[in-house]
């Protein structure tokens, strides 16, 4: 990897931590568009078919404090980074049938 | 407008689900076709920035709360709406598996209305517009993606049976009406950003180095 994608990967990735790290303190707490029709709509409230390890961007046992939202935050950042890099190299030109 | 469990029949989101798996396998196609080393590198940490923006709600009128999606950003800068099915879907499962974001039910009707329709309606409408002038366009193609979307959403809901379908449009098309101007600039923003930090790694189409030249 050459020095201008390494800075590319970088910088990028500090952006993304910084609104990670923001975000729980800044995000509004108000239902998002989705959630407040079906409010307006009197539509039930759901249960989650599946149980996720941070559910609501918060660590379990600590949803009250922001610094946990920090912590989920930068974790799915970091891991969504790793993933689409991961994914993007096996499916890219050099391993595919890609024209080249 | 990640949609929870419980809002669509299971039925309906074996639907949904297929359609985001084809889509999804026409996404990898084009990884295959058009990924290298040169263009990764932006892809991931857009994917990135996407799910960290996802967790940014602003406050809208009306008590609600709304959140940049980003599927006509990464259409645009990758020229490909299958670009964005393939972040969007990248994304959605990790919100979905690990934060509870979005059902794992619903997953294919999330990644239908924020991939799919997102990215298409964001590329197209910017291929359409871009006569009017980059960032005009770059901004409505970002609005009409969400506000779109969003539309889509409310009609599922109501084959759903869970909204009415009137109703949920209007609430629906509202609400994301005023969260569409936040897509907008945001996509506005990022895409100027890269202009000027890594303009080579835009595609002619949007970038304003190729439009100095034409001009």
């Amino acid at each position: 990897m050459n020095t201008k994608n390494r800075n590319l990967i970088v910088g990028g990735l500090l952006i993304a931590l910084v609104i990670a790290i923001l975000a729980p303190f800044l995000a509004s707490s108000n239902p998002d568009g989705l959630e407040s029709t079906a409010e307006s709509l009197e539509v039930p409230e759901s249960e989650p078919a599946f149980e996720s390890p941070l559910p609501d961007y918060a660590i379990p046992g600590m949803e009250d404090n922001p610094w946990g939202g920090v912590v989920a935050l930068i974790i799915g950042t970091i891991l969504v980074l790793l993933v689409t890099l991961g994914l993007a190299s096996i499916f890219s030109k050099k391993n595919g049938n890609g024209s080249e | 407008m990640h949609i929870p469990d419980g809002f669509i029949p299971l039925w309906q989101c074996a639907i949904y689900w297929i359609i985001a798996l084809i889509a999804l396998g026409y996404s990898l196609k084009w990884a295959r076709e058009n990924l290298d080393e040169k263009n990764i590198p932006l892809l991931a940490v857009l994917s990135a920035g996407i799910f960290a923006i996802q967790a940014m709600n602003i406050p809208i009128p009306w008590g609600t709360s709304g959140h940049m999606v980003g599927a006509a950003l990464i259409a645009i800068v990758f020229f490909s709406p299958w670009a964005a099915v393939l972040v969007l879907s990248i994304v959605l499962i990790l919100q979905g598996l690990i934060f509870g974001d979005g059902g794992m039910t619903a997953l294919g009707a999330n990644i239908v209305n924020m991939g799919i329709i997102g990215g298409f309606i964001g590329f197209y409408a910017y291929k359409i517009l871009k006569g009017i002038g980059r960032i005009p366009a770059i901004f409505i193609a970002a609005w009409a993606s969400i506000f779109l979307a969003a539309i889509a959403c409310a009609i599922e809901m109501s084959i759903a049976g869970t909204f009415p379908l009137v109703e949920g449009v209007i609430f629906m098309g509202l609400y994301h009406a005023v969260i569409g101007v936040i897509e907008g600039v945001i996509t506005v923003v990022v895409i100027l950003g890269i202009d000027s930090a890594r303009p080579d790694l835009l595609p002619d189409w949007v970038s304003s180095r190729k439009s100095e030249v034409l001009e």
